[in-house]
């Protein structure tokens, strides 16, 4: 487990819930698929709710990201809208709690 | 007016705490990183924390009964044969007290008349000989070494027995030198134990921290439940220090006369503080497994730093210290803590603190984050480049 916040080279990871139209016979797949091929891309889920497809992507930049939406996300065939969440900050991951600084509340010298 | 001539010449006998003076040297300076708390870095258990607010919230607020809350007993009970095998009757063999301090306390003073002799290996933790003596009763000291590994020999307890000797507190795993003792190493000092008649005080608060196998109480020898006192708590195993909550496992009629004291001094341990306890016998196996995991791996880091920089260190099996030679250094334990915290501030505690057999030693403890000890480590690294 590694917190790439602590590293010079760390990466933005964003979020983006998309909405789709799925095709006859093929469902969700095919675009899934497609979206999959993107080396941006990290992950991509079908979820149940308000859309349909989840996906992680990571760069260096928001800027990159935002572009990578907009030039190649969004105007896939059959993706009807596109809602992107940048990861702030990290409390837990992998069951990993991302340490604090907390203050030490104890005496500095006990037995 | 002389206030002095009205205090006690008990109290009077009392050396003034190593600990304490240190304390005032580390309070007044800034900056320092400390390793030289005796208690679990973490939060006390998030489920134990709430019981304690719903507790609140329901109104619980009363005294529970002197022994303690009935649920808590049976938890209590329930917690001692899962995890070491004992059985102790919850209605008649088991008292809540505030912390294990008050349950050495209670203990001594159950059974010693004035002039009894009380054992204690040293070094160890530092109320037991005070204890003793506002008890009217004498501490005898046997001295441990690294050569045995801390641990207490038959031939030492024998050395140190005279008629007078009454009890003998066993301190494992030991505050400060981390040391432990296997089932083998407590089944040679039972001989000697029964064949002189002695009541064992076993201090087992750190019973839950012991890394390379799991604790052996001594009241599971053949022969020792009926003389054992069995000293146990909440405050390392659940990080539950502030709540003060410990307990004693003995028989019947030692608990009587302990809850005697008890509930004309004490009443009960807090109630807020009992019903968090039970959810934590409970519920939070997971954080005790978790949290001894996370001092291992401190326990490790911190022993394998403090070889690299070139200062030994005895391999502690329990607890959460370590305790550290350094003799070759030509200081003494205090001379070394000062400097240390003066020139490279951090804060240890001299090994003469807990008996003058800790003389050339410092206890470390690794109730700290990895980070913090990693600092400390480079910190005490330049201050051995310059000293050795």
């Amino acid at each position: 487990m590694i917190d790439w916040e602590k590293l010079n080279h760390e990466l933005i990871t964003a979020l983006i819930d998309v909405k789709v139209m799925p095709q006859q016979d093929l469902g969700f797949n095919a675009i899934a698929h497609k979206i999959c091929q993107f080396k941006e891309v990290k992950s991509v889920s079908l979820v149940s709710g308000t859309y349909d497809l989840s996906v992680e992507v990571k760069g260096k930049t928001m800027k990159e990201i935002a572009l990578f939406v907009a030039e190649k996300l969004a105007p896939i065939e059959g993706a009807l809208s596109t809602t992107t969440h940048f990861i702030l900050k990290r409390h837990k991951k992998d069951g990993v709690l991302y340490e604090e600084n907390q203050d030490d509340k104890r005496l500095v010298i006990a037995p | 007016m002389n206030t002095n001539k009205y205090i006690s010449d008990a109290v009077k006998k009392i050396p003034p705490s190593g600990i304490r003076k240190f304390f005032d040297l580390v309070t007044n300076s800034k900056d320092i990183i400390s390793l030289g708390v005796g208690e679990p870095d973490f939060v006390t258990p998030w489920e134990i924390r709430k019981e304690g607010i719903e507790t609140l919230r329901r109104g619980n607020t009363t005294y529970t009964s002197n022994l303690g809350l009935l649920e808590l007993r049976i938890a209590i009970s329930y917690f001692l044969k899962t995890h070491y095998d004992l059985n102790y009757d919850p209605e008649k063999e088991i008292m809540v007290t505030i912390g294990a301090s008050e349950a050495i306390d209670l203990a001594l003073r159950a059974l010693l008349n004035d002039g009894d002799e009380v054992l204690i290996p040293e070094p160890s933790y530092v109320s037991y000989a005070p204890c003793v003596i506002l008890t009217r009763g004498v501490p005898v000291f046997i001295p441990t070494d690294e050569k045995n590994n801390f641990i207490l020999t038959p031939d030492d307890l024998r050395s140190k027995i005279t008629s007078k000797t009454k009890a003998l507190i066993l301190p494992y795993p030991n505050n400060p030198t981390g040391a432990i003792m296997r089932k083998e190493d407590l089944e040679e000092i039972v001989d000697v134990i029964i064949e002189k008649d002695l009541i064992v005080i076993s201090d087992e608060i750190y019973s839950e921290l012991t890394y390379e196998g799991k604790h052996v109480s001594i009241t599971s020898l053949p022969g020792m439940k009926e003389r054992t006192i069995l000293i146990n708590g909440f405050s390392k195993a659940f990080a539950m220090t502030g709540w003060r909550l410990g307990y004693i496992a003995a028989e019947h009629e030692f608990i009587g006369a302990m809850n005697k004291i008890h509930q004309y001094t004490t009443i009960c341990a807090p109630i807020t503080a009992q019903y968090a306890a039970i959810k934590g016998i409970y519920e939070c196996e997971e954080d005790i497994i978790k949290m001894r995991e996370t001092y291992d791996q401190r326990r490790r880091f911190i022993v394998n730093g403090f070889r690299e920089i070139g200062l030994d260190c005895f391999e502690p099996k329990g607890a959460f210290y370590i305790f550290s030679p350094i003799k070759k250094t030509g200081m003494t334990s205090q001379e070394f803590c000062k400097k240390l915290l003066k020139e490279e501030k951090v804060a240890v505690v001299p090994g003469n603190a807990f008996g003058p057999s800790g003389e050339g030693y410092v206890r470390v403890s690794y109730a700290y984050s990895i980070d913090k000890i990693a600092k400390a480590l480079e910190r005490i690294k330049h201050f051995a480049e310059k000293i050795l």
